[in-house]
């Protein structure tokens, strides 16, 4: 290669190289494609799957139940109580054939609406042509509770992930680069820690207090911060002994230069590769706190909470088999995700998956 | 003719403790300098040469005052004198807040281009990094010294943009001597700068330093495992062995009339053949290597030295005057 296009070769950031690496390696790839999509549409999911209707034309004025409550008189609905029933209200206007008009979503089903008056048979249901996975014990469409269930799951895993890692990456720099008694201490209290159970902590404060999501964000994240201490201290560890560092203090920088600006960012490797299946095995948590009843409280649509349900009446299939197969195919994509990353990251430790 | 000293290393010794047992008390210590002086005259070149492992690099970040910050417990005794405008003061003296006033005077080169240089930051930061602690200038001064360096150790300006793993390991390590002359230093601690580089390279590398020191007015302090490579950039070379220096003198003299029976087999061993020595017989030193940790007593060179006596487990031999300006630690050898 001539000087000339060497120059002229776009300059590439370490991360940049990696990201190529992480394209190149399709399973992960598209995963990370798939489940992002499917992320980012789970919050869109009151206008394709919900019992809102998305916009009603009624005597020449337009409403968007989407976006805000309707009281059944509103339409002049008299058969039923408080919010206004869209799928009962597109059937009457139907039937009257005027200009009044109602448009659904593609499911027009919602996760917790209980659908007893509409089932010709006592739910569980199974599944049909209307509800494509049946419905719950309670009559409500396990579809719709799945899909919405799979928004709350990755979202409540992203942000207890986010918070212990915060925590996490900040206590184990800190051990790192301090050293010492500093780090001594500081691995014994964190020792310590490790050993209080974490379910018993969760079943006495679900019986004291009431679960909500505020204050599983907070168990979780209370018992999961310490597992990446220990990584990114040796991070710090090694990084702060190499030459680049050295460099960096022969030239005067103060410790906050030296952390911020040199060590972390070196020291990030371990936070990404393990995050993806940090996600995972939060995700996990959730839905085994949902199936033992220390989860999420009702009516929260839950995989977990649909899991106990099914074993429960194992003979309804559906039950728990939708849960398992999404919480499978969920879980194995950010693991493939997962995978991917640590190739592409740590090329050398895990070069078998090439 | 004799120009002042602009450094001078006083007895330096430096301990690192080797920690062990649960409660990782000190159970051992590894004496990596085991009381060196030093003289660095201005404009000079001082080699400093001996095998790996036998404190080279600890004395250099030692008169850096670095060593404390990569491993805290290391026990550093001694004084590193540098001359300033204001007088002189010993650098192992001050804390790291009151070094930094001096940072800009003394720089070093590491050993490794590849470790040396941040890989998540731009040449051109890693460069103008030492101009943000040092100097009032502003982003485009910063840019345009950067430019000027850059061009100075024979790189292109444009390459600022760019990241240390699109450089091979030559240009890296002009980056890393451009990093070390941003500040205008008076000296520069040149840690085997080319002993990671290919041979070719070494040489082109080597010119560098030497075309910068005049333009710069440097005095360097060179360190190398081999003789040859400093031989003839060195006004004066020393030569250690480890932890301590065994023989110190003029370059050409340490070269062509080495007194010290470690220095005679460093330079029998160096492979481009040295006229001057052919005839004799080359010397091969056997025995291996004892670390710092297992120092045999009295001269350090003893187990592997061809005209060891049993009296050289006794006492740990000073470096004595043998010839004009060339000293010696070994009493049973001459400068004739
Ligand atoms: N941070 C450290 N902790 C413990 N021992 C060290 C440390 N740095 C260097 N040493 C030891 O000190 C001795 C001298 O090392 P060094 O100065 O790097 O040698 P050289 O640069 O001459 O190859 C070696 O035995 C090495 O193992
Ligand atoms: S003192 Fe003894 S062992 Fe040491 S160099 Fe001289 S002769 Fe050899
Ligand atoms: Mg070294």
């Amino acid at each position: 290669m001539s000087d000339k296009s060497k120059e002229e070769k776009v300059s590439t950031t370490l991360f940049q190289k990696r990201w190529k690496k992480f394209k190149s390696l399709k399973r992960g790839y598209y995963s990370f494609i798939i489940v992002v999509i499917f992320y980012i549409f789970s919050f869109l999911l009151p206008f394709f799957v919900g019992r809102d209707a998305l916009i009603v034309k009624y005597e020449g004025e337009y409403y968007f139940p989407v976006f805000k409550f309707y009281l059944a008189e509103t339409f002049r609905q008299k058969e039923v109580q408080g919010e206004a029933n869209y799928r009962m209200l597109k059937e009457q206007f139907k039937q009257q054939d005027n200009d009044n008009w109602v448009l659904m979503p593609v499911y027009p089903y919602g996760p917790n609406e209980n659908l007893l008056d509409e089932l010709t048979e006592i739910p569980p249901t199974h599944p049909n042509n209307v509800h494509f996975f049946g419905t719950d014990d309670r009559g409500r469409d396990v579809l719709a509770r799945l899909l919405y269930g799979f928004n709350i799951g990755i979202s409540f895993s992203l942000i207890v992930t986010i918070l212990s890692y915060t925590i996490g990456v900040s206590i184990g720099s800190m051990l790192g680069f301090f050293g010492g008694k500093v780090d001594i201490f500081g691995q014994r209290l964190i020792e310590i820690w490790s050993t209080l159970p974490f379910l018993y902590v969760m079943i006495i404060l679900s019986s004291i207090l009431n679960p909500n999501f505020l204050l599983l964000t907070f168990v979780l994240t209370l018992f999961g911060w310490m597992g990446m201490t220990y990584y990114v201290r040796g991070e710090f560890y090694r990084e702060k002994a190499r030459d680049y560092v050295s460099a960096a203090v022969s030239m005067g920088a103060g410790n906050s230069k030296i952390i911020f600006k040199h060590i972390l960012p070196n020291a990030l490797t371990p936070v990404i590769t393990f995050l993806p299946f940090a996600i995972v095995a939060n995700i996990f948590s959730l839905v085994a706190l949902d199936y033992l009843g220390f989860g999420l409280p009702p009516p929260t649509p839950s995989w977990g909470q649909l899991m106990s349900q099914g074993m429960q009446n194992i003979e309804k299939w559906w039950l728990i088999g939708t849960p398992l197969i999404a919480m499978f195919l969920t879980l194995l994509s950010i693991t493939f995700i997962g995978e991917a990353i640590r190739e592409a990251f740590d090329p050398k430790v895990y070069s078998r998956l090439r | 003719m004799k120009q002042e000293n602009i450094l001078e290393v006083k007895n330096l010794k430096v301990k690192f403790p080797v920690a062990g047992g649960i409660l990782l008390r000190k159970v051992a210590e590894v004496k990596a300098v085991d009381g060196v002086s030093l003289e660095l005259r201005r404009g000079e070149t001082l080699g400093l040469v001996g095998e790996s492992g036998c404190g080279k690099s600890t004395i250099g970040k030692a008169v850096i005052n670095i060593l404390k910050f990569s491993s805290p417990d290391v026990d550093i005794s001694g004084e590193v004198w540098l001359k300033t405008e204001e007088g002189e003061v010993n650098l192992l003296s001050l804390s790291r807040n009151e070094m930094r006033k001096y940072r800009g005077q003394i720089q070093m080169i590491f050993q490794d281009p590849y470790s040396s240089l941040n890989s998540r930051m731009t040449v051109g930061q890693i460069i103008e990094e030492p101009l943000l602690y040092h100097t009032k200038m502003n982003k485009d001064e910063r840019n345009e010294r950067v430019a000027w360096l850059l061009e100075k150790v024979g790189l292109q300006a444009e390459q600022s943009k760019r990241y240390p793993h699109e450089f091979s390991g030559g240009q890296r390590q002009r980056i890393g001597i451009a990093r070390a002359l941003s500040t205008n230093p008076k000296i520069i601690i040149a840690d085997e700068p080319v002993s990671a580089l290919d041979v070719s390279i070494q040489a082109q590398v080597i010119n560098l330093m030497q075309e910068l020191q005049k333009e710069f007015d440097l005095s360097i302090v060179f360190i190398a495992h081999d003789l040859s490579v400093v031989e003839h950039i060195s006004s004066r070379i020393a030569v250690m062995y480890l932890g301590n220096i065994a023989e110190s003198g003029p370059g050409s003299d340490i070269y062509h009339k080495p007194i010290h029976p470690y220095s005679k087999a460093l330079l029998s061993a160096v492979p481009l053949p040295n006229p001057k020595l052919k005839n004799k017989e080359r010397i091969i030193l056997t025995g291996d290597v004892p670390t710092p940790m297992n120092k045999p007593s009295g001269c350090g060179f003893r187990t592997r030295c061809p005209i060891a006596k049993p009296e050289c487990a006794d006492s740990v031999p000073v470096l004595e005057l043998k010839l004009p300006d060339h000293y010696a630690a070994c009493p049973y050898v001459s400068g004739n």
